[in-house]
């Protein structure tokens, strides 16, 4: 009894206590909910989150920053060889990346480029797409009125937008676009060429009107003016043809108007050294119309040999790019010879010789480098070798795409280390191109006299050029290779003259569909609205 | 928070229990070696209890029909029923069978008889010995279905621990940590700085803790366990327990030194055979031979000594524990310039109050790791890192560092000319109190704090040659510093009950964790002097005057940069800060004059600061049916500041059954052990998530100083993407074990089965252009498949006082699948000369994860030109689909040994090292080979594409450690309480045909490195070579 006594009084002494434990559970539980409701959002330590109604786009914070980085991009694609540089040079008979040995086989990204045997897998075909969509779209946000950018900044944004837009209409043939405002889910529309063609021209139009008046003499041409939104509306109407199918009535006269209004800015056929128009970082001569900061180094640095080091750069060059035979001989000169004083013209430049080098050069010519090269030991010229000890001449031909050691092929050197290892500064527009479109334009109206008169000016101020007889399409695309190679016009230049599925060294004829790169295997995984281009 | 402690606190004043009728029992309690103090002593079916005192004598009040239970971890526990007795004295046995051992889970604890899931546990005696860098390391071959991998013989370096495969696509794929109840997140000692040579990936987070100090390490496998750990448990949780105080107070030593050196290196052609196949391939020899004939392997390796030493102070008393532990270790790399040194220092304490109803425990820690490394890294260009350097290099080289190579990186130029140190302080506490509320219900508090600071400088002199544009002459040098601060609150209750036949047992809880990182970097250029240590002035006093003009102008900046070369500002010299103003909403820049005391040419600087939130409610209910039939139940509500909106919460659930058969009458009494299980669960996976991706947010693009010492003043960028629908990836598993002994524990093991599903994989993809981020996180519409099967198996064939015997194994399948995916992504990027863009491996539907997509490699052509140039899929993949362990424990009298083996079977690996560097193109440029290239027909002006003749088996199994062991006998009146000596063997051989130096290899780039964001399995790239290593070491008790 006694026993069970024990039991139920604990039983009871039990319930009291749970009793008490059921009311301290009230406001237990409640701190509890307290304590728990704790916030989830993350905080705004080190980046501004985007709020509003839509909570995906509200404008941008600061539009000017926007801006900078905007073309911060720009100069940056600018700077680098691969990518946008490769993809409008290596495709052409201008330049090509050998395969030498182990080195720059990478993947055969290099030679696919060059013999038009590039797939949809592409490296930079993907990298392209990504970088000049997302331009875009940075652009608009800029444009957008809930981001309340001045009138100015809104020009630039139209100009960045249409550079941008540009390269990929050029490139793909379709253009995605997306409002800032457009959810997640939304996925972008597509633009036919033809619509994006449109909405380029508008923006530059605009940009046209709004953007600050020119300084042709300017030391800071790094953001757009009138002349650079001009120059950019005249190449895309030269290539109306190429877009739209055909010139619309007065695409061609509005290259020559658009031209002439560059020319009434002051800007002008320079008449110095030609090599002398590519030195930056301060472009203020008058053929200058557009350059970015971005270094000219691996323009540079990525054809010339290990050994070929500057005081500046101990570790030399890449040994990468050449360029070919064909494009050599397509300027006057010593077939086999282009030193300093060989009697070449002056757009092919010269390789310094044992004279020539000196502290200053340091053994870097400009234009095309051939033969024997030489650099400086800090006290003497000294004739260079490779590393395996052997002396180190470039040699004009190439046995191919593969099977290259480290001396075969010309380097071709716009931007030369003579001026520097690492100078800043590269030329994206130019008044000589300008000048050349509007004589191309007068050739295609029927004005091929003016169009003559006009190349025999240009060819007048380049020294050891003769004047031309006559001017027929092939001179005339022969002429904008000579003054601009390696400045990113070649593949756009040989589509609109037709030649871009002809065979050159190390390239076989084909049909036309390279003219198109193929849309990114990535981009139509993302997009159905994307169509594979023909023939890939 | 603290309201509610109180609350709990004084409920309890009122909960005292009265007793009658009562006699008072005395009694003393000890082991085999002696009084046994701590011991719980309490009247069954009531809370009157009591504690052992340091004598290991009690008194407790009892009535005599009352039923007193003896119980202490790691002990048999005892029921005496009182009766007449007035004085009862026990003897407690130790517990030795493993399947009775407690075993720590999530929130609680069972033993390997009683859990529902799938959970192995390893405690302290059985942990590898020698050098151990890291805790995982102690347990690798332990266990069935963890793979451990390290990824290279580097002190401190990364470990790769796999739980039933691999199911995730990105990075990240270790397991949950959780020290002492804090569950840990991510590294803290920054990543080497990329200054030319390339980066490596994170280094381990776990090398703060002491192996030493920790007592035993659990690892969930299953859903059903893990899923206490919800949006965090998908690839397994591995719970590392630290030591507590026992005993009657003893002072523990024990010392060991190391000899270390490269197990295996490459044979390379020596002095003239160098020059002769310089000559083969149409060089000139002379012009090649610079005269000298160094092994360059050798050259940057050394054999190394290293040494350990740990102080411990353990004492248990009536009402608590108290341990307090030092230890210091300096573990030299076998590369020159390599070390990790560890300082730790740990108390772990409890003590108990008011009859044993409120426990108060801390555990403590503070570790400081002061770290080396040489220029390695896994994603090396074309000139290699040091250990690339030192295989091309030309034998007849001068080891002077300012040797001109004419072209090529002397290893004796980067070994004299970079510098790379690092120290990390971090602190880890647990504090927490229970308190029992009633019989049953136990409430707890706990406060976590995890606090680490890391910074690192790494430097590469004016000296260095062919360094990497616009190093030679100015120097570079950078400074990166880490700091994270993670603090847990939790609080959970726990109630158990007898009802009947049934045995109740439900913990609930709610945990809040915020994870707050801050990284700092800035880069430098052009230094005044070319030494390290001026060097290191220089880049901090710059650093601090530019850090001082940067805070005058904005308090919470993104960047800042010094220099006479500003592109795209309004201001061409000088500096510009970079600042945001969230309470405005604005983005600001600002510029200022050059400050004093930036001694550098060119300094750049940039700020992170994110912090991410966890808050979460748990609960686990454990149902045993008459001892018979277990049945639990979880469920975990977790919400991530990492998730959109639509997922902030997420739901885990997870249940299980286990059918204790042995308990059974048919069963015949040979099993004395026998329970089947079987289990469903919903994990998650949310690791190598970032702050805020799913959101769009804007700051200041990163700056950092160009080759000519210039810097771009930013623009404004976006960061993260509009995502609300991002959430945590979500992995399913099925799975059934046994868990089975036989003649009384005799032999022992598991059979487990599993399939687990993976869905919505995390992954950063290329976005739908134009987009604000190229790429974007997003769940991939995949499944990842993993499923197999794990066998471990123990025989304890004898055990007597002078002899004991007994092996053991492990076996572990496990087959991968990628399902349901729709398009391929290249992985497995490649690195050296002439392979940029270069891949191994693609991720694709129908094929494991890590299968190699390689052109099949036919030979050379006549020309020597390699044929085969289709890259097409490969039914090879990195992940092995056999691991195994193996051990064996001898001891007779004194003596005892012991040996670890592991292995690994049915996978591929690429040797990108030969990729790279020992192909006929090498030795045409006058880089050095191995000598099978000069026959192997391959022309010198072959390009040496990606292809299967690198790929190879990576099959192995290694003697991972061997280990004899003397206990000295000692008269009990000794001071010295216990006295060992042992003599450990590391990586004694490896049982492999692989031709690379080790085939347990990955290369690791920084994780922005990685192609496509897929992380690398399987790649060798010129690893840290492996040690083998000799320990003799000593423990001592006082």
């Amino acid at each position: 009894m006694h026993h069970s006594n024990l039991i139920n009084y604990k039983k009871k002494k039990m319930v009291n206590k749970n009793k008490y434990i059921n009311r301290l559970w009230i406001p237990a539980f409640m701190l509890w909910f307290l304590v728990s409701s704790c916030s989830l959002q993350i905080d705004e330590t080190d980046s501004l989150i985007t709020e509003g109604a839509s909570d995906i786009f509200n404008g941008v914070a600061d539009p000017a920053a926007s801006l900078t980085n905007i073309y911060n991009n720009i100069s940056g694609q600018a700077g680098d060889q691969s990518n946008l540089y490769a993809m409008t040079e290596v495709t052409t008979d201008e330049l090509l990346v050998p395969t030498r040995g182990t080195d720059w086989g990478d993947n055969g990204v290099w030679r696919t480029l060059h013999a038009h045997t590039w797939g949809s897998t592409h490296s930079q075909v993907l990298s392209v797409w990504n970088n000049k969509n997302s331009a875009v779209l940075r652009a608009t946000e800029v444009i957008d009125p809930l981001s309340n950018a001045s009138v100015a900044q809104v020009a630039e944004a139209k100009f960045a937008r249409a550079y941008n837009m540009w390269v990929i209409m050029d490139f793909y043939g379709q253009v995605p676009f997306r409002n800032p405002t457009d959810g997640p889910e939304i996925i972008p529309s597509v633009m036919t060429r033809a619509e994006a063609y449109d909405l380029i021209v508008s923006d530059l139009e605009d940009a046209i009107a709004d953007l600050p008046v020119s300084d042709a003499a300017s030391a800071d041409k790094t953001r757009p003016v009138k002349a650079t939104a001009r120059f950019w509306l005249a190449k895309v109407k030269l290539n109306a043809a190429v877009y739209l199918g055909a010139y619309g009535a007065n695409d061609l006269s509005d290259v020559i108007s658009l031209v002439d209004a560059i020319e009434a800015e002051g800007y002008a056929l320079t008449s110095g050294n030609y090599f002398d128009i590519f030195v930056g970082p301060a472009y203020t001569n008058t053929d200058v119309i557009w350059s970015v900061n971005a270094g000219m180094a691996n323009r540079a640095w990525n054809s010339l040999h290990y050994n070929q080091a500057h005081t500046d750069n101990g570790g030399g060059g890449w040994n990468g790019f050449t360029t070919l035979a064909e494009f050599y001989d397509k300027f006057e000169g010593p077939t086999a010879d282009n030193s300093l004083g060989a009697g070449q013209e002056e757009r092919r430049g010269y390789t310094q010789t044992l004279a020539s080098t000196d502290a200053a050069n340091q053994g870097f010519g400009f234009g095309f480098q051939l033969g024997q090269m030489y650099g400086w030991d800090g006290t003497s010229a000294i004739p260079l070798e490779t590393r395996t000890g052997d002396p180190l001449v470039f040699t004009k031909e190439l046995p191919g795409l593969i099977g290259n050691n480290e001396v075969t092929g010309m380097r071709l050197l716009k931007y030369s280390p003579a001026n520097g290892a690492w100078t800043s500064g590269v030329v994206m527009a130019r008044f000589a191109d300008a000048f050349l479109m509007r004589a191309e334009a007068k050739m295609r109206s029927g004005d091929t006299g003016g169009a003559l008169a006009d190349v025999n000016i240009l060819r007048g101020l380049r020294a050891n050029t003769t004047a031309l007889a006559s001017l027929s399409e092939a001179d005339m695309l022969d002429e904008r290779a000579r003054e601009l190679y390696t400045e990113g016009w070649r593949r756009n230049d040989m589509i609109r003259f037709g030649t871009f599925s002809s065979a050159w060294q190390f390239k076989e004829s084909g049909d036309n569909h390279t003219d198109l790169f193929p849309i990114p295997s990535n981009a139509l995984l993302s997009n159905p609205g994307l169509i594979q281009n023909p023939g890939y | 928070m603290k309201k509610l402690l109180l609350l709990i606190f004084s409920a309890t004043v009122l909960t005292t229990s009265i007793f009658a009728q009562e006699t008072t029992i005395t009694g003393k309690i000890s082991d085999a070696s002696g009084d046994l103090p701590g011991v719980s002593i309490q009247i069954k079916g009531t809370t009157t209890g009591a504690i052992s005192d340091a004598n290991g004598e009690y008194t407790v009040k009892a009535n005599q029909n009352d039923v007193i239970v003896f119980s202490f971890v790691g002990y048999a526990t005892q029921e005496i029923t009182v009766g007449t007795q007035t004085v009862i004295n026990i003897t407690m046995a130790e517990d030795a069978t493993q399947l009775s051992e407690v075993v720590v889970i999530g929130y609680g604890s069972t033993t390997i008889k009683d859990a529902t899931g799938a959970v192995v546990a390893v405690s302290s005696e059985d942990f590898n010995g020698g050098v151990i860098s890291s805790p995982e390391q102690l347990i690798q071959g332990k266990s069935a279905g963890v793979q451990i991998t390290s990824t290279s013989g580097s002190p401190g370096d990364g470990v790769q621990l796999r739980i039933r495969g691999t199911s995730s696509i990105r990075s990240n794929n270790n397991p949950l940590y959780v020290v002492d109840g804090v569950p840990l997140s991510g590294g803290t000692q920054p990543a080497s700085s990329d200054v030319g040579y390339g980066t490596s990936g994170d280094t381990n987070p776990l090398n703060f803790i002491n192996p030493n100090d920790i007592e035993s390490i659990s690892i969930l496998k299953d859903a059903s366990a893990t899923a206490i750990y919800g949006s965090r448990g998908a690839n397994g949780v591995v719970i590392i327990t630290t030591k507590s105080g026992k005993g009657s107070g003893s002072l523990e030593f024990s010392s060991s030194v190391s000899v270390a050196s490269p197990a295996n290196k490459y044979e390379l052609l020596e002095g003239q055979a160098f020059l002769d196949g310089v000559a083969q391939y149409g060089g000139d020899p002379v012009a090649q031979n610079y005269g000298s004939n160094t092994d360059w392997q050798d050259y940057i390796t050394r054999t190394s000594v290293s040494n350990k030493q740990n102080l411990a102070y353990s004492k248990g008393f009536k009402t608590g524990s108290i341990r307090a532990s030092l230890g210091y270790e300096d573990q030299q790399g076998v590369m020159k310039n390599s070390y990790m040194k560890r300082f730790t220092t740990r108390l772990n304490g409890n003590k108990s109050f008011l009859d044993n109803k409120l426990n108060l425990n801390l555990q403590a820690t503070y570790s400081n790791v002061k770290r080396e490394d040489p220029p390695i890294s896994g994603n090396a260009g074309f000139q290699g890192d040091i250990l690339g350097a030192a295989y091309s290099a030309n034998p007849t080289w001068s080891t002077d560092p300012d040797f001109d190579t004419g072209g090529q990186r002397s290893p004796a130029n980067m070994l004299t000319y970079f510098q790379s140190q690092g120290a990390t302080n971090r602190i880890l506490t647990n504090l927490s109190a229970d308190y029992k509320i009633t019989d049953g219900l136990v409430a707890k508090a706990t406060y976590g704090l995890d606090k680490a600071t890391g910074e690192g400088v790494t430097l590469i002199t004016g000296d260095a040659i062919n360094a990497g544009n616009g190093v030679q002459g100015f120097g570079q040098g950078q400074l990166n510093e880490n700091r994270s601060f993670n603090n847990l609150v939790e609080l959970t209750l726990n109630y158990t009950k007898e009802m009947g036949s049934i045995d109740l047992e439900i913990v609930g809880g709610y945990s809040f964790q915020s994870f707050r990182n801050q990284w700092h970097w800035a880069g430098a250029r052009g230094f005044s002097s070319n030494e390290f240590g001026a060097m290191e002035d220089e880049i901090r006093s710059s650093y601090d005057a530019g850090v001082a003009a940067a805070d005058a102008i904005y308090d919470n900046y993104n960047n800042w940069g010094i220099s006479n070369d500003l592109r795209n500002g309004t201001q061409t010299t000088g500096g510009f800060v970079s600042g945001i103003n969230t309470s405005e909403g604005t983005l600001n820049q600002a510029y200022f004059a050059r400050p004093t005391g930036v001694d550098v040419e060119a300094i750049a600087a940039n700020y992170y600061d994110q912090t991410d939130y966890l808050q979460s409610y748990f609960a686990r209910g454990n149902f045993t049916i008459s001892d018979k039939y277990i049945i639990t139940a979880t469920l975990r509500v977790d919400g991530s500041s990492k998730f959109g909106s639509e997922n902030t919460y997420g739901v885990f659930p997870s249940g299980a059954v286990a059918w204790k058969l042995s308990e059974e009458d048919f069963m015949p009494d040979f099993f004395s052990t026998m329970k089947l299980r079987a289990g469903y669960g919903i994990v998650g996976n949310q690791d190598g998530l970032g702050y805020g991706e799913f959101i769009r947010r804007e700051r200041w693009a990163d700056v950092g100083v160009g080759s000519s010492r210039e810097i771009g003043v930013p623009g404004t960028t976006t960061q993260g993407s509009v995502n609300p629908g991002l959430k945590w990836e979500e992995t399913s598993q099925l799975a059934a074990g046994i868990d089975f002994g036989i003649l009384n524990e005799k032999i022992y093991g598991s059979l487990d089965f599993y399939n687990k599903q993976t869905t919505d994989l995390l992954l950063r993809r290329d976005a739908a252009q134009p987009a604000v981020a190229n790429q974007i996180y997003d769940n991939l519409d995949a499944i990842v498949e993993n499923k197999g099967w794990e066998l471990s198996l123990t025989y304890e064939a004898v055990e007597t006082e002078d002899i004991s015997f007994s092996i053991g194994g492990n076996v572990a399948k496990n087959n991968n699948l990628v399902k349901d995916f729709a398009g391929e992504l290249n992985a497995g990027q490649i690195y050296g000369q002439g392979l940029s863009g270069a891949y191994a491996q693609r991720l694709a539907g129908g094929y494991p994860l890590f299968t190699y997509h390689l052109r099949e490699f036919e030979g050379f052509d006549a020309n020597g030109q390699p044929i085969g140039d289709n890259q097409t899929y490969l039914n090879k993949s990195a992940l092995p689909t056999w691991n195994t362990g193996a051990s064996l424990n001898v001891r007779y009298k004194s003596i005892d040994f012991a040996a670890y083996m592991t292995g690994q079977f049915g996978h591929y690996i690429y040797n990108n090292t030969q990729n790279g560097f020992f192909t006929a193109g090498s030795i045409n440029n006058a880089r050095n080979v191995t000598p099978d290239v000069l026959t192997s027909g391959e022309s010198g002006a072959a390009e040496a594409a990606v292809s299967t003749r690198f790929l190879e088996s990576g099959n192995f199994f290694r003697m991972q450690t061997m280990s004899i062991g003397y206990n000295v006998s000692l008269n009990s009146s000794s001071m010295i309480k216990s006295l060992r000596f042992n003599l450990t063997a590391q990586n004694l051989f490896v049982i492999t045909k692989y031709s690379g130096l080790d085939p347990e290899v990955s290369s690791n780039p920084a994780n922005y490195q990685l192609l496509n964001s897929l992380p690398t399995a399987g790649i060798d790239y010129t690893a840290y070579p492996r040690p083998r290593t000799f320990t003799l070491g000593l423990n001592a008790s006082f």
